[in-house]
């Protein structure tokens, strides 16, 4: 008599295989984990200064737009996006290694007395070409920023300049950098999109703005009647607080850690 | 060894040896199925040879295996049968468990009173049945409005100014310099000055101290309670006997200026061409009622027809006290105010009119109110007349009281009073006496008057309560002290006093009982019970503990072993030689069994000595007893499931999507503590249910297999999509105005559904059979009774129901007159009667004797091997589970409206992808699965047309299928309707455990109830939660209008889904698993 039932053992085939699958693709997730390295900050002076600079000056022009933001939500958007675009242009063309440029080796001390090669501290020409080209990849996401604000609750029919631009600022504030540092690169924007890219200012500045944008939604239904829990001033602030706190924390704390 | 046909299939084939036994049942199956076919088809005879020589061949081999086979099936049924029993015994201790604890929550909370339909008539003083001698025997026009019915009339007309929040401070000097003193004395030096034109007295307010509630106590004269029980919840309005229903059916004419909360509460009282209402919400602006009532009152004052009564409201002063508290200017300019307006109108007012200028309630220091601090109750009454009326008992009571402290009136009081003097009846409901002044005459010694007065009143309140007691079937207590024994030495006293009377003593003696009356009734309706709160709240929070610790026992041991065949095969050997039979029930399955065992044995003794002690003792509260068994019960329980290890750490989530379904239970909960939280409760599931489906989207691109990957983010999408597709489903709260638009019906003062709304139901029936056939067919489950049942009895089910609609809609609109009268109404009715037999009377007979869906293809393929496939082998469990589910959702899709059917169209959809979901993620053992499915019940008992307040319930859809109220249909057919959303999720749950799983899959009974646990422990964690909010924010102004009825909502919400689990959720998967079993064998 054979011993093997075969309605069970043709399942238990069936599982079988996808473990070996789940197995080879673990393999898989190994090779593509160790291939997408953590975005280094290039290691010049000026990089290492505007890297804490240009944070400040982000949250300096969000808390002077305050006010008007709260007065006028669609009208302080629009104005203070150009200057966050060219903050975030500079810090990404000062501080963020080019997308496609040799990635640089992992923490490597400068030792004493040595010459910096001239080409890690210069942005070529390469960089404002790319800087530009991220500037309109991330403007191309926003769109999809929107659409997800919506169906997060947002208001469908109205209020659609607001929705609109923050989504835009998220998209400068989050995306521009990733896309400045990775490109169009299939492997790293699986790795970003499935949250199992290493953490870095990029990265975790992507994380903060999300996680912000998600917890600002919190105050809006409270009954207080204040100005600022209009649309869309709560998700702002989340996404400027958690992107900077993000960013911050990527960059240092966590810097190269995964979920 | 053939492969699946298609990836997604785990629909398997084989060659079959043709001895072996387990083999056996399917090929039984498949020859019978094939028999069957060939019957019809008139099959050649050279088939069936072959079927029948296979067959003979068979037994011949395998007949005294078989025997053997047959007695271990048996006995694994027996197993499984015996711990079905044991788990639904845990759950019905569960049930218990929860109705313990509601039940003693809400009998120290949910102070109820019963609302009695009686009116008082002007014919039929209360005094006409008692001892016979009246105090005041005749006076002219007695019996009649015209000369007073219980009491000779003082005034012809009435003018009632309520200056809100009037805090009785405000009105009398007080040697400070503080904003709110001194600047109000009209009032105060009119009483000292000219006491028999005015006096002016505190007027304790009872709590809750919110307008609308005070309102109601200043018009009715009673006590409010939590649930004013009466023939309808819905609506605003007063419908208990009151002053202004009295006044308007004594042919009086009433005009209304202020506060729109009298036009709510009092719908088409007020002449509509005199009356003018104003918006009472907006705290910020402090003008624009009261310069409209002084803009109005003037010209009305002049007039000498048109109104017998009027009403003003002004609000200025509550809302200064809102804005800015009372220690500010503002205050006093209002203050100031209203002093010179009280002036004007004391000088404009009639000879045979009285003034009354009150405060409905006070203010605490920072001006708001709505609690019991002595600030909030401590109000202001004034009377005046141009007539010389009032006057006191004593001379001293000329100088009104410095404070409130001394000599208040109830605001109850007035009740009584101004019914008296206006000469109309008192509201039947009342509690209040007459106040002194008015009726002691303007000497002082119009004892007589006085007395009788009061003694009508007290017959009034003797007449209530005796009605109020045989409407609750009580016993009134006649012991020394009692109200009853008060009101008899009295009566004997007026008896006595009748030659030579003393009717000081007599006014007295009915004085007194109507305070120990009111006393009585204050403890019975007005006070909270808050150690049968806590009792309460401890033992649903313990309750919880344990349903948690439940769910987190050996998360991981069934599933282990399920799928392993060696094993599988060793064991059966093993039973087959009778050596295993016995040790397997010791392995952990039978923690229910000892979970029931523990928690009889803990709660027998004190439930058997509870009611023993309430017998001996003779008090009757023999459900203390009921109380501390259930903790000693639960107690016992968590005893045993502690003593099988790794309790507690277990409980952590370890995984994002663990934390997930804590974070959302969690958050949800903690949010019950704000109202606004509470009132946007739709919105914030909707924002949770989109976060898990992106979630879930972005953690499919981790999925191995790139079709895995896309189809799950096609489902998370989708599953996103359709939840927001769902939310422009609404039925908005008055709370959520203006920031919400309704859509669920026609317009937002209609009940009716517009036309376009029609088509929903005609798409959901053209549509939604095809999508659940689109999720069964890749697994090849759309196989068996699944075609016939789904895309034809489902169908015609969802067809009939629009049908119904349609019908209805036709019957509303009278869309075609030349039709005899209720034409459509017959129609409909039994159409909706046939859609509810075919989905719960078919459908579940269907359900219990339907073969599993799966087909069986036998080829030959060698002589003497036969390849047998079994189509949705892979997908047996769920797919044939998926068809209750599909019949309560008819049901449910008939009874909800159109809008409210799409939305449960919508459900059924996102549950579908749902499982598809958890099963592509691996996530069927996971938390996250049943707590979604919870959030989605909750969201669409939103978005089927509900609210959490009373007055959202659709009572309406008691007629659906029926004419007239019949119980228990009635009620049943209402709970469908409202708990549509989360009935749907109950029976839809197993599916997150046995979608996509094989007959091989061991521990799925133990899979469900722990799935179950999960979902009954979010329902339970929201009851808990909202419980324990409303009871610590019992005194928040908000919480008649919020935290009562999301408490409500709640606790019938979890007994409803313990309910719905055990009787439909569990019977299910117990004839679910005996169908796949009798064809597949036991799995154990």
């Amino acid at each position: 008599m054979p011993l093997i039932d075969p309605v069970t053992m043709s399942s238990s085939i069936a599982k079988g295989a996808v473990a070996q699958a789940q197995a080879a693709s673990k393999g898989k997730d190994a090779s593509l984990s160790t291939t997408l390295q953590p975005v280094q900050v290039r290691q010049t002076a000026v990089a290492q200064t505007v890297r804490h600079v240009f944070p400040a000056l982000v949250a300096a022009v969000f808390f002077f737009q305050f006010g008007h933001l709260v007065a006028d939500p669609v009208k302080a958007m629009q104005r203070s996006l150009p200057v966050v675009a060219a903050l975030q242009i500079g810090y990404a063309l000062l501080c963020l290694p080019v997308a496609g440029s040799p990635a640089p080796k992992l923490a490597r001390k400068v030792r004493p007395g040595e010459k910096k090669k001239p080409s890690e501290s210069s942005v070529g020409q390469n960089g404002y070409v790319t800087a530009l080209l991220s500037l309109l990849l991330a403007v191309l996401i926003a769109p999809f920023f929107h659409v997800t604000m919506i169906l997060f609750g947002a208001p469908f029919l109205t209020h659609g300049a607001q929705t609109f631009l923050c989504a835009l600022h998220l998209a400068i504030l989050a995306v521009f950098p990733l896309f400045y540092a990775h490109g169009v690169d299939s492997a790293a924007w699986a790795a970003v999109a499935g949250f199992q890219a290493p953490l870095d200012e990029t990265f975790g500045g992507l994380v903060g703005a999300l996680v912000g944008a998600w917890l600002g939604a919190v105050p809006i239904p409270l009954d207080w009647d204040r100005e600022w829990q209009k649309w869309p001033v709560t998700i702002l602030c989340g996404i400027y607080g958690g992107y900077l706190i993000g960013r911050g924390l990527g960059g240092s704390l966590f810097f190269g850690k995964k979920f | 060894m053939s492969q699946p046909p298609e990836p997604k299939t785990k629909a398997p084939s084989s060659p079959s040896p043709p001895a072996d036994a387990d083999n056996k049942a399917i090929i039984d199956y498949a020859a019978a199925m094939r028999a069957k076919k060939e019957k019809k088809e008139a099959g050649t005879a050279k088939a069936r040879q072959a079927a029948r020589r296979a067959k003979e061949k068979e037994d011949e081999r395998i007949s005294a295996f078989e025997r053997q086979r047959e007695s271990v099936e048996a006995a694994r049924k027996a197993r499984y049968d015996a711990r079905w029993l044991w788990a639904a015994g845990f759950w019905v201790w569960m049930l218990s468990i929860h109705v313990v604890g509601i039940a003693y929550f809400t009998s120290g909370f949910l102070l109820t009173r019963l609302m009695l339909d009686e009116k008082s008539s002007c014919d039929a003083p209360p005094t006409l049945n008692s001892t016979g001698i009246d105090v005041l025997p005749s006076w002219r026009g007695k019996g009649h409005v015209d000369g007073g019915c219980w009491h000779p009339k003082t005034f012809e007309r009435a003018v009632v100014v309520v200056i809100d929040a009037l805090r009785y401070d405000f009105t009398v000097p007080v040697d400070d310099n503080a904003p709110f003193h001194n600047a109000f004395p009209f009032m105060h030096d009119t009483a000292r000055m000219s006491p028999q034109n005015a006096f002016l007295r505190p007027f304790i307010a009872d709590p809750p101290t919110s307008t609308l509630q005070r309102l109601k106590g200043l018009t009715t004269g009673t006590l409010p309670t939590f649930v004013d029980v009466g023939s309808s919840f819905a609506g605003a309005s007063i419908e208990e006997d009151n002053l202004l229903m009295q006044l308007r059916d004594a042919g009086k004419r009433l005009v209304h200026l202020g506060d729109d909360t009298w036009e709510s509460l009092f719908p088409g009282y007020f002449e509509a061409n005199l009356s003018k209402a104003y918006d009472s919400f907006n705290v910020w602006d402090l003008h624009t009622v009261d310069n409209g009532v002084a803009e109005h009152i003037f010209p009305l004052l002049g007039k000498k027809t048109g109104w017998d009564v009027l009403i003003a409201h002004c609000l200025g002063v509550d809302h200064a006290g809102h804005r800015y508290g009372p220690d500010h200017p503002e205050m006093t300019k209002k203050l100031q105010q209203m002093d010179g307006f009280i002036r004007d109108v004391a000088a404009t007012i009639g000879e045979k009119t009285v003034l009354i200028v009150m405060g409905d309630h006070g203010m605490d220091g920072k001006g708001d109110h709505g609690g019991e601090s002595d600030e909030e109750i401590e109000a202001a009454l004034w009377m005046y007349s141009k007539n010389p009326v009032f006057g006191r008992t004593k001379p001293e009571f000329v100088t009104p009281p410095a404070t409130a402290k001394t000599r208040p009136v109830n605001q109850i009081d007035l009740v009584p009073t101004l019914a008296l003097l206006l000469g109309i009846p008192i509201p039947y409901n009342n509690l209040g006496r007459p106040i002194e002044e008015a009726f002691v005459g303007a000497k002082g010694n119009a004892w007589d008057k006085l007395a009788a007065a009061e003694r009508v009143t007290a017959a009034g309140i003797k007449r209530y309560q005796s009605s109020y007691f045989a409407a609750r079937g009580i016993e009134e207590t006649s012991a020394p002290g009692s109200p009853a024994d008060l009101w008899t030495k009295a009566e004997a006293l007026v008896a006595k006093e009748a030659r030579n009377p003393d009717w000081a003593t007599v006014f007295s003696a009915f004085a007194a009982y109507q305070q120990e009356t009111l006393r009585r009734c204050k403890i019975l309706w007005a006070q909270f019970d808050v150690k049968n709160m806590i009792l309460g709240i401890a033992i649903m929070a313990l309750g919880v503990v344990s349903l948690l610790v439940y769910v987190s026992k050996g998360e991981d041991d069934d599933v282990a072993v399920t799928e392993d065949p060696e094993l599988d095969i060793a064991e059966r050997a093993l039973e087959m030689q009778g050596l295993g039979a016995d040790a397997e029930v010791t392995a952990g399955h039978d923690l229910d069994k000892r979970l029931v065992s523990a928690a009889l044995v803990g709660a027998f003794p004190v439930l058997v000595g509870g009611v023993a002690q309430s017998v001996v003792s003779g008090d009757g509260d023999w459900y203390r007893g009921a109380g501390l068994a259930a903790l000693t019960s639960i107690a016992a329980v968590l005893v045993t499931l502690y003593e099988s290890k790794d309790a507690l750490f277990s409980l952590v989530p370890k995984t994002l999507w663990g934390w997930m379904a804590v974070v959302f239970t969690l958050s949800q909960s903690i949010g019950f503590a704000s109202n606004s939280y509470t009132i946007w409760e739709d919105s914030i599931l909707l924002f949770f249910i989109t976060t898990f489906g992106f979630v879930s989207a972005l953690s499919a691109l981790k999925l191995p297999s790139l079709a895995d990957r896309y189809l799950s983010i096609y489902h998370s999408i989708l599953f996103v999509l359709l939840g927001r597709l769902a939310s422009f489903s609404k039925l908005c709260r008055e709370e959520q105005m203006p920031y919400c638009t309704s859509t669920y019906y026609a317009s937002a003062t209609s009940s009716t559904s517009a036309p376009w709304q029609l088509l929903i139901p005609f798409t959901a029936f053209l549509v939604l059979p095809s999508i659940v056939k689109a999720y069964l067919v890749p697994a090849r489950s759309y196989e068996g009774m699944a075609p016939t049942w789904i895309n034809y009895a489902f169908r015609s089910g969802l067809f009939m129901a629009a049908l119904y609609w349609l019908f209805d809609a036709a019957d509303n609109g009278n869309w075609v007159p030349s039709l005899p009268a209720n034409t459509f109404k017959n129609i409909s009715v039994y159409t909706a009667q046939i859609v509810l037999a075919l989905a719960l009377v078919a459908g579940t007979t269907a359900f219990v004797w339907a073969p599993p869906c799966v087909s069986i293809l036998t080829a030959t393929r060698k002589p003497g091997q036969a390849q047998v496939t079994v189509l949705g082998y892979g997908n047996a469990h769920g797919a044939r589970y998926l068809l209750l589910p599909l019949n309560i959702l008819a049901a449910c899709f008939l009874l909800s409206k159109p809008m409210g059917g799409g939305a449960l169209a919508i459900m059924m959809w996102q549950i579908l992808a749902l499982v598809e979901i958890l099963d592509l993620n691996a996530l069927a053992a996971s938390p996250i699965g049943p707590v979604m499915l919870a959030l989605l019940g909750s969201f669409h008992f939103f978005k089927t047309g509900h609210q959490a307040v009373l007055s959202s319930i659709q009572w309406d859809s008691a007629f659906v299928p029926l004419f007239t109220i019949r119980y228990p249909w009635s009620p049943l057919v209402v709970a469908l309707n409202t708990f549509a959303g989360q009935i749907v999720a109950t029976v839809a749950l197993p599916l997150v455990v046995l979608w996509k799983v094989n007959p091989r899959r061991k521990g799925v009974l133990a899979s469900v109830s722990r799935a179950l646990g999960v979902f009954v422990a979010y329902f339970a964690v929201e009851a808990l939660a909202s419980m324990a909010w409303a009871g610590w924010l019992r005194r928040h102004l908000m919480l008649y209008r919020v935290f009562c009825p999301k408490f409500m909502t709640a606790a019938a919400v979890l007994l409803v889904v313990d309910l719905v689990g055990i009787l439909v959720t569990l019977a299910g998967v117990r004839c679910n698993t005996a169908a796949i079993s009798e064809v597949f064998g036991w799995a154990e």
